[in-house]
């Protein structure tokens, strides 16, 4: 008989117990979201590192206080991002976020996909600059909604800000993103 | 989604990210209980034992150094006595980090250890925090915990009024605050060259001193004097 790989709901009630190999499946699972994520807001590797490790040990003990039955990649993203931003507050370096040479890009099927996935080198650097050139509000709110592609109830959650205000606050930085390309509406 | 906002979506996937460290295995490392705790008797004779040999053997090779051996003894003795004499104080910031090793701790701050001989436990906060806490988890005798930073001479003019008191110490030679009082905060110079304050762990009282480029901090219901004597016997 072949066993079924247990579900997220059941790694998560087998860490709540002290499993601290379920957890560590469960992390496995969602370690380069988290990782990323911690990346895109302080924008070095070892600092997102130690956020992203310090975050998820934090979450087990705090596993007690998740919500059964909801979502725990969002949970645990907050909590990520929550550690990302205070280190962020005290780091004194302030890296950029680099590409992918043009060659290592996605480079999609043969017909790119109507959102016209590929970019040319030059769009995608100057995109990124001006993505710099923001205040750290709006480049992690668009680095969450487009970046990392979280949809807009889990940027909320992520950023532990209301719907309303990741709606509002997308809308705004997009504007300035739109200004510091030069861009009309 | 307007065409900016799909340029941005592109632009996801052609972002450098480094690769992901195994966070997974690291996180189940600081999760694997801690290793059964040996009694404290035993390394403490075993640790004397070393001590004797190492005294007499250095002593028989050069008498020259008798003097610093026998110091050496003579505080560690001390030192060890007087803190399993402490007080359990409360814990009033619980958040000291995650568990983590000694090795684990010494390589992602870059810099060694120093200690009053084997803690308790070892937490790591914000990748740059080490604390050594001895005794209870709950209830701590003592905790040190080790920086990349220095004492703030500002701290002074800050605490005026707050009902914290601060005197300058000197251990080893080296600048130092001693922060008592009904408020327990501290004001240092972090690893970055800002200034930074914290809440302390400890109810208790808390000396801060310079050890080259490290702020050692350590925190123990314990008068000046007992204080200046545990942080001279750090190691």
């Amino acid at each position: 008989m072949v066993s079924r790989p247990p579900t997220e709901d059941e790694l998560v009630e087998r860490a709540r117990r002290g499993d601290g190999a379920a957890f560590g499946t469960l992390v496995r699972d969602h370690q380069e979201l988290a990782f990323r994520t911690a990346y895109l807001i302080t924008r070095n590797a070892a600092d997102a590192e130690d956020a992203a490790q310090t975050a998820l040990v934090k979450a087990y003990s705090a596993l007690p206080r998740f919500r059964r039955g909801a979502p725990l990649r969002p949970w645990l993203l907050a909590i990520v991002a929550n550690e990302a931003r205070n280190r962020l507050r005290s780091a004194a370096r302030r890296d950029a976020l680099t590409l992918r040479a043009l060659h290592e890009a996605p480079l999609g099927d043969a017909a790119p996909s109507p959102e016209g996935t590929l970019l040319a080198a030059e769009e995608r650097t100057r995109l990124l600059e001006a993505m710099e050139a923001l205040g750290a509000d709006d480049r992690i709110v668009l680095s969450c909604r487009y970046l990392l592609e979280l949809g807009e109830e889990e940027t909320a959650q992520v950023l532990s800000l209301r719907r309303g205000t990741v709606k509002s606050r997308t809308s705004r930085a997009l504007a300035r993103l739109r200004a510091q390309l030069g861009e009309d509406e | 989604m307007s065409g900016l906002e799909l340029r941005l979506v592109s632009l996801g996937a052609a972002v450098d990210y480094p690769p992901t460290p195994d966070l997974a295995s690291a996180v189940e490392r600081s999760l694997a209980p801690q290793a059964p705790r040996r009694s404290r008797a035993r390394p403490l004779a075993l640790g004397f034992a070393i001590l004797l040999a190492v005294v007499a053997g250095v002593l028989a090779f050069s008498p020259g150094a008798r003097s610093a051996f026998l110091e050496l003894f003579r505080l560690q003795g001390a030192t060890v006595t007087r803190f399993e004499a402490l007080p359990e104080v409360e814990l009033i910031d619980f958040d000291l980090g995650e568990h983590v090793t000694r090795e684990e701790a010494e390589r992602r701050v870059g810099f060694e250890l120093v200690d009053l001989g084997e803690p308790d436990a070892i937490h790591l906060r914000a990748g740059r925090v080490v604390s050594l806490v001895y005794g209870p988890s709950e209830r701590p005798r003592l905790v040190l915990s080790q920086f990349r930073g220095a004492v703030w001479d500002g701290f002074h003019k800050k605490a005026v009024g707050t009902g914290t008191t601060i005197e300058n110490v000197t251990v080893r030679g080296e600048p130092g605050l001693f922060v008592s009082g009904d408020e327990h905060y501290v004001m240092f110079i972090d690893g970055d060259g800002l200034v930074n304050d914290e809440r302390t762990a400890l109810a208790g009282n808390t000396l801060l001193w310079n050890r080259g480029p490290l702020l050692l901090r350590l925190e123990a219901d314990v008068p000046r004097e007992e204080a200046l004597e545990l942080a001279e016997s750090v190691e």
